[in-house]
């Protein structure tokens, strides 16, 4: 065989898709792959024009692409990132894969009339599948989505964790500055906590943790945020509320949460909570000023007998 | 970085490449795009890969930007790596110019189209006179919009010793878009440049 029947003979073999149209857009070369991805024949598409044969192709783009390739004698590319398939063609992988279409890498190559020239006489088309990096991009997507996610949440208790709460609560405090709204913070912390974990083990401690939060995130609003701060001490950030608001929820949290008992294999555990609340004011510098007096009416709570709520006064 | 430095006359003698390449470019964009091109006459400048992001970052602190590489490679070891750089307010309303209908391309397509045809038109009239012929890599958006373009050419600046800095401004009559071209080269591509800069220079 001499290079240029190997050639030939290869182009028929390579698992990319080759067509060719001239300047009309009428096929004038449609290699195997092409054939059998697209379940057409060779001889039925030659001559035949490239919108008809394919007619649900984006028709003034592509146009214009070829079109720019016969007239600048430069490539044309099209990639599956902005355009996941131009042709509709089966791909190799259709139990693996969720997308109905072979994702494509799309090269348009210029053809001279005469290899010293630079009269652009037909266009190749060069279609690559790359369904595998389109597959693998979607589950490294999912991925990093998932450890965002991860990065910002409590593992015991599924609510924000410290870093990802004080983010929040520096942007909020941002926004009611800017905007003269209220904002309210709650902190509280389980009672006697030691006592529990001593009596019912750690996972009795555990478990009270996992329940309170969801107990509390019920009756919360979409735009509340709810993080750990501590061992047993969480805040709960509440845009848009000022300090009356904001005590009527700790305390309606507060009397309901003592009334709720927690199945832990036999017993049923009653805890309470002691909570301090605290709205913005302008003299505050940061959201810690906020942290540290709310602290200081939790720390009145736990002083007046705990199981009680109280709200900060400057 | 010095004995890579370009001579005055290899340097006078590339600047007159670019004018020539950018003219042919200029004259098939105004035909493919069927109205007035307009290019300024392209400032060069040869700049050591590592000073090349706070040369930037200067003239693009205020902007968001969109980062657009395309990789080229041709005989005799000339191969490099094109970079446009636009504003993000300049990077709109392409699709117009390129003739698409707005809603069947996507922002980042316009720009890869757009960076595509700048490029491979304006390098493919350089190759033709040095009688080289280049391909291509597919273009990619390196960043999106609002990215900090610094922190992507420190990321460059590991791998080129050179950047060949070509300021283009591109204008189109009744809309005007800006973009920066710069071409990173490896050194040892430098050094195959300088080659066949020596050879047009004995030909005169």
């Amino acid at each position: 065989m001499n290079a240029f029947n190997i050639g030939a003979s290869l182009i028929e073999k390579i698992n990319s898709g080759v067509l060719v149209v001239d300047e009309s857009f009428n096929i004038t070369f449609f290699n195997k792959f092409m054939e059998s991805h697209c379940l057409l024949k060779s001889k039925d598409v030659l001559t035949k024009n490239l919108f008809d044969v394919f007619n649900d192709l984006p028709e003034k783009w592509l146009k214009r692409k070829i079109q720019s390739v016969f007239m600048l004698n430069t490539p044309g590319f099209s990639s599956w990132e902005q355009r996941q398939f131009v042709f509709k063609m089966r791909h190799a992988r259709p139990v693996t894969t969720s997308s109905e279409y072979m994702a494509q890498n799309i090269t348009f190559l210029p053809i001279l009339a005469d290899e010293s020239g630079s009269e652009v006489e037909q266009v190749c088309i060069l279609v690559e599948d790359v369904t595998d990096v389109c597959f693998y991009q979607e589950k490294l997507k999912e991925t990093l989505e998932q450890l965002e996610v991860v990065s910002r949440t409590d593992g015991l208790t599924q609510v924000a964790n410290r870093r990802f709460w004080e983010e929040r609560f520096e942007v909020e405090l941002e926004t009611a500055n800017r905007y003269k709204h209220p904002l309210s913070l709650i902190l509280f912390d389980l009672d006697k906590f030691k006592q529990i974990n001593d009596t019912y083990g750690h996972q009795g401690g555990d478990l009270v943790l996992i329940e309170i939060t969801k107990f509390i995130k019920k009756k919360l609003r979409q735009v509340d945020l709810m993080g750990r701060y501590g061992g047993e001490e969480f805040g709960i950030i509440l845009p848009n509320t000022d300090a009356e608001g904001a005590f009527e929820l700790a305390d309606r949290i507060r009397t309901e949460f003592a009334q709720f008992p927690i199945s832990f294999g036999n017993h049923k555990i009653l805890a309470t909570i002691s909570l301090g609340v605290v709205e913005y004011d302008p003299s505050f510098d940061s959201y810690e000023d906020m942290v540290t007096r709310a602290d200081i009416a939790l720390y009145q709570s736990k002083a007046s007998g705990r199981n009680t709520t109280s709200l900060y006064r400057a | 970085m010095n004995e890579i430095a370009l001579s005055e006359e290899q340097r006078d003698c590339l600047q007159e490449l670019i004018n020539v390449a950018m003219g042919r470019a200029s004259d098939k964009l105004a035909r493919y795009l069927d109205t007035f091109v307009h290019l300024q006459v392209p400032h060069i400048d040869l700049i050591a890969s590592e000073s090349l992001p706070s040369s930037f970052a200067e003239s693009y602190a205020d902007d968001g930007v969109s980062l657009v590489s395309q990789g080229f490679y041709g005989e005799d070891g000339i191969l490099g790596e094109a970079l446009l750089i636009y504003r993000s307010n300049d990077a709109q309303g392409i699709a117009e110019i390129l003739g698409y209908e707005p809603d069947d391309v996507s922002e980042v397509e316009q720009l890869t189209d757009i960076s595509s045809i700048l490029t491979t038109t304006f390098l493919n009239g350089l190759a033709e006179q040095i009688e080289n012929q280049l391909a291509y890599s597919a273009p990619r958006v390196v960043s999106a919009l609002e990215t900090a373009l610094e922190s992507h050419l420190h990321q460059l600046s590991f791998n080129w010793d050179l950047a060949l800095k070509v300021d283009i401004s591109y204008q189109v009559t009744d809309y005007s878009f800006n973009c920066d071209m710069i071409l990173l080269i490896p050194g040892e591509a430098i050094q195959n440049i300088q080659k066949v800069l020596d050879r047009i220079l004995n030909e005169f």
